[in-house]
This record gives structure tokens, C-alpha cells and sequence, in this order.
């Protein structure tokens, strides 16, 4: 039984992060039917960044641990963003008339640029993150040690994806977003500036990648070029299994998927840990082919 | 009339290149994760021949032919690997060295046979690969065969009884886990107890490292890569599981402790061929130095090191068999090179290519992380 929940958290804190990466594609599908498939290197840009400005402006040490570090989350997330939205000119932009797969090619395109001008920015080799930055404690729950830095991970994510939801919403950019994703014909005609929303959609959804990045950094302390590959896949995965588009559903998949992974890994296979977590997605998708909390849409003729 | 165009130019190309080949320079390929996740090693390969080639080059250059070294990306890949070989087969390359990761190495072994290049994997330990009777394929490095008897005959000597292994599904680290497990097997008081694989690539193994907790080992043999045996010894320590963990030979990387951490690092044990600065030879040291003089540190890595040799045996064959002919260099490698003093060791090959003599040797790192030679 220990075992049990000492894997259950296990899911929750590998789930909270596939979350956070899931909802940047989730907004970007919702908005734009486009898969961005360069946000996993958005999610490794925010734990370079993270590195970067942790050494040279030794925040940490100048206003403390974890006032530099919410300090230094900030940072990463509003330069991710900006990151995205130049992304969105350069990348998106000019294809928004162009036929679909056009704008997925240059997503994949986009996606090796990044990564590669990571690898030449900063090199092939992993590099770390200076140790013990945050406390390396326990804390017992339920008479089981759960690490600090899990249980941060893990609140951090979900008070994100809370304040998003409110966001999305709540307020009158949130109202503008979900209209463009309705209709971007309607809501233009409703005076909606269609562009700035997926202004804003594509600098919400890397903050929050690179936010992640950040984290993974912090917890894990290496990082190298080529991690957005498999946090991307898996994150993608999550948004579909939650329902892509649907903001509460890739929190819903991501975490969901984190646990099945681990419990899947634990009592079944770990070899096929995968291949468990896969299996579960397309039993998902034949009983719901939109996904867990996804909405059955119109065909738009 | 642009079609008679082209093929002029291509004809054109083709003659100038011949024409190198004949003349003044031997080409000498290098095939290495230049991108990838093993970047590093590819890219410190490639820094490794590049400072060879200088010095020979200074020295006169081999029988005075100059020599060139290619460098094309595998990426760490098979697929990209296949396409690689094929790129370089068409360069008129004598000899390509390397490459790293054994899936990768496969991928290729054919390609460069059938254009009869010679091949010297540097990293590739699988056992298969110099078991298909290619005669063009040579490796510095040794076999899975004799690492998986090291690796059970440390275990037996440290005394443990309760033996769990982790690969991690690699060609490689699937050989390893295979040949010690087939040994362990074989003793009365020691017990399997954990067999299994992890997916290489991924940041969280508490799943794994929980599971293996729950199978009481007494020493865990991870036959994987550095960057998963540094987030395992990191994730072991936090969960307080407290086995002590024994690595393959792809665990030998000064990046393990910085992944890891210097306290979570302590007293992990791995096999490897002997790491530069442990060899007294004067070849060593001289290289060392020379490396540390031109990339302003020392070589990180023994496969690096390891595609010196294979660069280094390649240039001792052409220049005593006088010739770059495939079937001249092989004869030698295979027939007449003996007791070569290399970077790593002496180096002789056998009838199939393979690396003879005693190469693996047993490391601990100790306290402040620095890779201690065992007894």
C-alpha cells in the first residue's frame, strides 16, 4: 500500500508538469486548429533562460530562495512569451491562409530551429542548475516522505492552471479567446481583434511551457537540448486524451497520464510504460474520439 | 541542354575528387553523434581527430600524403546514421571511424562493407556486430562479452546476493544486461531479483526507482547512459533507497557526478576501459597534454579517446602497408598490427575485427567525485 501511494505521487508531480506543457498546446490548438509542434522546445528555451538568469543575476542569493525564485519564474515566462509571439510572426503568421499542413510543416520546421539554436547557443553538453537553490527536505504525508520540490511542483501547477481558468473565463480577453476559437470569421465581425488574441494565446501558452521548463531545471538540475522532445510528446499526448482545445482537459489528461504511466510502469511493465500510457489513450479515443472532456464540434462545411 | 550542363558538372566533380584521392591527401572519415543526445561525446570525437590529424599533418603527414578528416552526423540515430555512411562511402574516404552508440554502428556496418571502406567503431560494444564476418570492421573498444564477465565478476567479489538489472532496451545495454545475467545466473548464491528496462531520454525514474526499492536488492548493475545512471543515483538518494548501483561502461562520463551530485555520486562503481589519465604510457600523456593545450580542457570522454586509437591504427596501417587500398589496410589490422602502443592500451586485433586483451577495469568515485581506479 506504501508502494501504492509512494507511485501515486510519483504520477501526480511527472503529471503536473506534462499538464502545464499540455495547456500551451491546447490553447494553441483551440484558437488556431494548428498543433505547435515547436512548443516542447519553448518548454527547453524557459529551463535555458532559467538557467541563464539564475547565474548572472544571482537573484537567489541577493532576495532570498524562494522570492528569487518566483522572481525568476516570472522572468522566464515573460521572456518565453515573448519568445512565442515573435514565433507566431515569423513562423505562423504568414501561413495563416495557406492550407493546414503547410502551417504543421512549419511548426516542425520551427521546432528544429529552436532546438538546434539552443544546442548551438549553449552547446551540446547538459549543463546544470546549481544544487540545493530551494531546500531539499520532506515533508510526511500520510506517513510517506514527500519531497518539498515535488509538492511545490505540483501546487504550482495546479494554482496555474487555476488562474488560467479564471482567466480564460473570467475576464474580456479570456470571452475574445473563446470566441476566436468558436468562429474567427464571427468574432472579427463582433470587433474582436482576432490577432491579438492569438497574440495573446501564443505568449500565454510558451509562459507557461517555459514555466515548466523552469521547474523541471530546478527539480531535476540538468537540462539539455533535446528534453522538449519527450516532455512535448507527452504533453501533446495528455491534450489529447483530456481533449485538444480544451483548456481543463489537458489538466485532466496531463495528470491523468502521469498516473497511468507510473501505475501502468509499476504494477504491469516498466519496459512498457509507454506503450501502457498509448494503449490507454486509444481505448480513451474509441470510446470518446474528442477526447475526455472534449466537446463534439460541427464539421465547419 | 541544361541536363548536358549538369552532368558536366557532375562529371567535372567526380574527376576533381578522384584526383585528391590520388594525390597528396587520404581522407579519413569520422561518423559521430555531432547532434543528438550524445552531441557531446560525437563533438569531443571529433576534436579528438582533428588534433591527431594536426599533429600529423605538422609531422609530415602519413608516407607524405596529408591527411583529411570528414566529419559527418549520425545524430545518434540509425536512420540518420544509414544516410550518413552513404554520404561519406561516396567521398572516397579509406576509413571511417566510429561511431558511438551500437544500434547506430549496425545501422551502417553493411553500407561501408559494401563499398569496402574500413570501419573502427570507437564506442560500439554489442557482441553481435563482429559476429557477422564482415572483414572491413574493426572496434577499439572491447566486447559486451567480456564486460559482462567483469561486471559478474565484481559483483561476486564484492559479495552481494541479491542482484538486480536495469538496461535500458539499447542494443547495447540490452547485450550487457543479457551476458552478466547469464552469468549470474549460473552462481548458487546469487539471485536474480529485478530485470527490466527504463525508457532512456526522460527526467522523473521515481516510478522505476520505487518498484526496484520494493525488490530489496543488494546492488543494483545499470548497463545504460550516463545522463539516466545520474538521475537515478540523484532520485535514489532523495527517495533514501540506499543499494549501491553498478554501472556499464556508457555510465564512464565526468557528467555523471554533475548530474548526479557529488553526494549522491559517492561510491557508485563502473566498468571502463582505463580513463586517459591512468595510463602511465607516454602516448597518453603526450596526448592529453596536447589536448588540454588546444581545447583548453582534458578530454572528457574514453570513447572520444577511443576513435584516436581507431584514427591512430588506421594511419599505422596505411603508412606500414604502404597502401590505401581496403583490402591492404584490413590485412594489416588483422595479420600484422600487434601490441600497438595506443591511447588506451596496446591494441591488437583479432581474426573478426575485435580489440584482443584485457581492456575493462573497475572505477569507484569517491567523495569529491573524482573516478578512482580499483584494484
Amino acid at each position: 500500500m506504501e508502494q501504492f501511494f509512494q507511485q501515486l505521487t510519483n504520477g501526480l508531480a511527472v503529471g503536473g508538469i506534462y499538464a502545464l506543457i499540455a495547456l500551451g498546446y491546447t490553447m494553441v490548438y483551440g484558437v488556431m486548429k494548428l498543433i505547435n509542434f515547436a512548443h516542447g522546445d519553448l518548454f527547453t528555451l524557459g529551463s535555458y533562460l532559467g538557467l541563464s538568469l539564475l547565474t548572472s543575476l544571482a537573484l537567489t542569493e541577493n532576495i532570498g530562495a524562494f522570492m528569487g525564485v518566483i522572481a525568476l519564474a516570472i522572468l522566464v515566462m515573460a521572456l518565453v512569451g515573448i519568445v512565442g509571439v515573435v514565433l507566431e510572426r515569423a513562423a505562423y503568421r504568414p501561413l495563416r491562409e495557406s492550407p493546414r499542413l503547410s502551417a504543421v510543416v512549419s511548426a516542425l520546421g520551427a521546432s528544429i530551429v529552436l532546438s538546434n539554436g539552443i544546442m548551438l547557443i549553449y552547446g551540446a553538453k547538459y549543463l546544470f542548475y546549481p544544487q540545493n537553490i530551494l531546500p531539499s527536505m520532506t515533508i510526511p504525508i500520510f506517513g510517506l516522505p514527500v519531497p518539498l520540490m515535488r509538492i511545490i511542483i505540483l501546487v504550482t501547477s495546479l494554482v496555474m492552471m487555476a488562474a488560467l481558468y479564471l482567466f480564460i473565463q473570467k475576464t474580456t480577453i479570456g470571452t475574445a479567446i473563446r470566441a476566436a476559437a468558436i468562429d474567427q470569421g464571427a468574432a472579427r465581425l463582433m470587433g474582436i481583434n482576432v490577432d491579438m488574441v492569438i497574440m495573446m494565446v501564443f505568449m500565454i501558452g510558451p509562459a507557461l511551457g517555459g514555466a515548466a521548463g523552469l521547474m523541471v531545471g530546478l527539480y531535476y538540475g540538468n537540462i539539455n537540448f533535446t528534453m522538449g522532445w519527450v516532455y512535448g510528446l507527452k504533453a501533446f499526448t495528455a491534450a489529447i486524451l483530456g481533449g485538444i482545445g480544451n483548456i481543463p482537459g489537458a489538466m485532466v489528461g496531463g495528470i491523468l497520464l502521469g498516473v497511468i504511466e507510473s501505475l501502468g510502469a509499476a504494477y504491469i511493465s516498466l519496459a512498457w510504460k509507454d506503450a501502457i500510457a498509448f494503449f490507454v489513450l486509444i481505448l480513451i479515443l474509441i470510446v470518446r474520439p474528442t477526447g475526455l472532456l472534449g466537446e463534439r464540434v460541427a464539421e465547419k462545411v | 541542354m541544361k541536363r548536358i550542363f549538369i552532368l558536366a558538372l557532375a562529371l567535372c566533380l567526380i574527376s576533381t575528387g578522384s584526383v585528391f584521392a590520388a594525390g597528396k591527401t587520404v581522407r579519413i572519415g569520422l561518423m559521430g553523434p555531432m547532434t543528438g543526445p550524445w552531441a557531446s561525446e560525437g563533438q569531443e570525437m571529433k576534436q579528438v581527430l582533428d588534433l591527431l590529424a594536426e599533429d600529423i599533418n605538422k609531422a609530415g603527414g602519413i608516407n607524405g600524403m596529408q591527411v583529411e578528416v570528414i566529419a559527418e552526423d549520425d545524430a545518434g540515430d540509425p536512420r540518420t546514421a544509414a544516410l550518413a555512411s552513404q554520404r561519406l562511402s561516396t567521398r572516397d574516404v579509406v576509413a571511417v571511424v566510429g561511431t558511438y552508440g551500437s544500434s547506430v554502428t549496425e545501422a551502417t556496418q553493411t553500407i561501408y562493407d559494401e563499398s569496402e571502406i574500413i570501419q573502427v567503431a570507437n564506442g560500439s560494444t554489442a557482441v553481435r556486430l563482429s559476429e557477422k564476418g564482415l572483414n572491413f570492421f574493426f572496434r577499439t573498444c572491447p566486447r559486451d562479452d567480456e564486460q559482462g564477465r567483469v561486471a559478474a565478476q565484481t559483483i561476486k567479489k564484492l559479495a552481494y546476493k541479491n542482484v538486480a538489472i536495469l538496461h535500458d532496451n539499447t542494443t547495447y545495454a540490452k547485450g550487457l544486461a543479457n551476458e552478466a545475467k547469464a552469468l549470474l545466473v549460473k552462481e548458487k548464491d546469487i539471485k536474480i531479483v529485478f530485470f527490466d528496462a527504463l525508457t532512456p531520454g526522460e527526467r522523473d525514474y521515481n516510478t522505476l526507482l520505487t518498484k526496484l526499492k520494493g525488490s530489496k536488492p543488494d546492488v543494483v548493475f545499470f548497463t545504460g547512459y550516463y545522463p539516466e545512471a545520474g538521475l537515478l543515483l540523484r532520485q535514489k538518494r532523495e527517495l533514501g533507497f540506499t543499494a549501491p548501483f553498478i554501472g556499464g561502461d556508457a555510465t564512464n562520463h565526468p557528467d555523471l557526478v554533475k548530474i548526479a551530485g557529488v553526494e549522491a555520486a559517492k561510491d557508485f562503481y563502473f566498468l571502463s576501459a582505463p580513463l586517459p589519465k591512468d595510463l602511465p604510457s607516454a602516448e597518453a600523456t603526450s596526448f592529453v597534454k596536447g589536448f588540454e593545450a588546444k581545447y583548453g580542457n582534458s578530454p572528457n570522454s574514453i570513447y572520444a579517446v577511443l576513435a584516436g586509437d581507431g584514427f591512430r591504427v588506421v594511419v599505422e596501417a596505411i603508412k606500414n602497408a604502404k597502401s590505401v587500398k581496403s583490402n591492404d589496410i584490413a590485412k594489416y589490422l588483422h595479420t600484422k598490427l600487434t601490441d600497438f602502443p595506443g591511447l588506451t592500451g596496446t591494441i591488437s586485433f583479432n581474426e573478426k575485427g575485435d580489440r584482443v586483451g584485457d581492456v575493462y577495469r573497475v572505477y569507484r568515485v569517491d567523495a569529491a567525485g573524482n573516478f578512482i581506479l580499483q584494484p
